[in-house]
């Protein structure tokens, strides 16, 4: 029954931040890769003033702040730099802060994480957890589902698929971006809030580039842009991340399957998804 | 000095590898996220065969880079080819996936432990106030030749100048009947060759670790990047000049009063790719395409 709980809060905590990820790179086809240092300097924020201050609502709203600034300084980016170059600098931007995080020992203790994080006394018990997750995610869901199918969403639709043409009908190109941002951001916020309480511990070899491949392959699997479909995508292949546990193999080989498995599922999902994922532009 | 001898013994590793990414760039307008991953199997096939099936250091050397050559071939056929026609940032992510194959498959081949292609103590030998071991002497030196014997191919041969009409205008190449495609493919595989010999320079140098990949391939992109994006010689310029600065970053006690720990070593590649992008996105030495 422990695994049950467990898998139900782990796949209901990817929902904010995946469908937040989807927002950006499957529906305004901008080629981000920071989607994991955003989470790095969530969970270090929340991990940190609940710490020092032991209250929830300062942790939350720190985490809140520092995340949506550095989302602030991703659209700056997405403004500025070819989708391309937008690629190379999110990650070198996840790269050198996680390089900052590793290196300054007196305030995140380094390779050796920030361990002792108390839950909120409401969440204690593990069906308590999954479940106010579980609601979290559903809320998150349909919220998602209002934007999209909303005027930014549209907007988001007009700009990915044309910039000027999208301008020169009246669409703010610099504030849907920024607002496709701040959202991705806000989700990254829920997430590390519930996150670091869950595990009760924040550690930068939950942070690597590797994880990244997990937000790609999630919105390439699932239809890059459908919400529906990345919360299903989301929803099988963390299942299946989970269940490979109990395949009968020592620890040291199912470390390098996974990232081969995981590797073959998004090579096939873009071989899939090749004409959708970057579409073409229309022409007459 | 010291500190100039260590920049020029990595620069040497990160322009071999640039180099060939520059060229890739230029010519077919992608990245490739796996070269680290790429570079590390000529290293590691190499240390297996000297290793461990006992071969000479020449054709271990040889079989390593033939095996770079066969994984950029099969890179290019598999995971860019299909995809690069119909959007360039498709194989962006498709490499991106490449990458982690191959990490799983260096984990399970040859194990996270460090590997050397030539173990034990390094000769070493003292030139002035420099410290240098006599094979990154060798090391140094074949790569001057290499980037020699490539400037001579490139500008003055009759294969260098189609791959600069490629790099140029690719439709106006073929229009004067160079095979562009067969080109793409030539540099795609030209590439994977440099970065498996820098993946044997680093079996040489140093020990080979699957953690050393991403690395490899974020300073190669700094190179190309701040050298200006297709440029292969401004790539291999600030290779040398990236590598120049992460040993003089750590490596001197500013304002006399501390040393920048050494973790701190990679952000400079990290700095020189964001504060390119930000304020100077075309590089150095930007090329621009001749259009009608």
């Amino acid at each position: 029954m422990g695994f049950f709980w467990h898998v139900l809060f782990v796949i209901a905590n990817w929902f904010p931040s995946i469908l937040g990820f989807n927002l950006i790179f499957g529906r305004g086809k901008m080629l981000h890769f920071g989607p994991v240092g955003t989470s790095l300097v969530a969970f270090y924020a929340t991990a940190i003033v609940l710490k020092a201050t032991g209250s929830y609502l300062f942790a939350f709203l720190a985490c809140l702040v520092a995340t949506e600034l550095i989302s602030l300084f991703f659209a700056w980016f997405s403004l500025r730099l070819e989708s391309d170059g937008l690629g190379i600098m999110t990650i070198a931007v996840h790269l050198f802060l996680l390089a900052v995080v590793l290196n300054w020992t007196t305030l995140t203790r380094g390779a050796l994480g920030i361990p002792g994080i108390q839950r909120h006394p409401f969440l204690l018990s593990q069906p308590r957890m999954a479940l106010t997750m579980v609601c979290v995610a559903v809320l998150w869901f349909f919220f998602m589902l209002w934007i999209d199918r909303g005027p930014l969403g549209r907007k988001l639709t007009a700009l990915a698929e044309h910039p000027w043409h999208a301008e020169a009908l009246g669409v703010n190109r610099a504030r849907v971006q920024t607002a496709a941002f701040l959202v991705g951001g806000l989700g990254t916020s829920v997430v590390a809030f519930f996150w670091v309480q869950y595990l009760g511990l924040v550690h930068p070899n939950d942070l690597l580039f590797p994880v990244l491949i997990l937000y790609v392959m999630n919105v390439v699997a699932g239809k890059p842009g459908s919400v529906a479909g990345v919360a299903l995508s989301t929803t099988l292949l963390v299942l299946l991340k989970e269940g490979l546990r109990f395949v009968p193999l020592t620890p040291d080989m199912i470390g390098p399957l996974r990232l081969i498995l995981f590797g073959l599922i998004l090579f096939g999902a873009v071989w899939w998804r090749r004409d959708t994922v970057f579409p073409p532009e229309r022409k007459i | 000095m010291q500190l100039l001898a260590n920049g020029l013994i990595a620069g040497s590793l990160a322009a071999l590898i640039a180099g060939g990414l520059a060229l890739v760039y230029g010519v077919l307008g992608v990245f490739n996220l796996a070269l680290g991953q790429m570079a590390l199997v000529g290293g590691y096939v190499t240390w297996w065969l000297h290793q461990i099936a006992g071969f000479p250091l020449a054709a271990s050397v040889a079989g390593g880079l033939l095996t770079g050559a066969l994984v950029a071939w099969l890179t290019f056929e598999v995971f860019v080819n299909p995809f690069y026609r119909r959007h360039r940032f498709l194989p962006l992510v498709t490499t991106i996936a490449l990458g982690m194959i191959l990490d799983g498959l260096i984990l399970i081949l040859f194990e996270e432990r460090p590997r050397s292609i030539l173990p034990g103590l390094k000769h070493m030998f003292v030139v002035g106030d420099v410290r240098i071991g006599t094979e990154q002497a060798v090391l140094i030196v074949l790569t001057l030749l290499l980037l020699c014997l490539f400037a001579y191919v490139l500008h003055a041969t009759a294969f260098g100048r189609r791959i600069r009409a490629v790099v140029q205008n690719d439709h106006a190449a073929m229009s004067l009947g160079i095979r562009a495609p067969v080109l793409h493919r030539m540099i795609f595989i030209l590439s994977g060759v440099l970065a498996a010999c820098g993946g044997v320079y680093i079996g040489i140098d140093q020990n080979l670790t699957p953690v050393f990949a991403f690395p490899i391939t974020i300073k190669a992109y700094a190179a190309v990047i701040a050298g200006g994006k297709g440029n292969f010689w401004g790539a291999i310029l600030c290779a040398y000049i990236i590598a120049f600065l992460e040993q003089f970053v750590v490596g001197v006690r500013w304002f006399g009063a501390f040393y920048v720990p050494a973790g701190y070593q990679q952000t400079v590649a990290l700095l020189f790719i964001i504060l390119f992008l930000l304020f100077r996105p075309t590089g150095l030495f930007a090329t621009s395409s001749r259009s009608g």
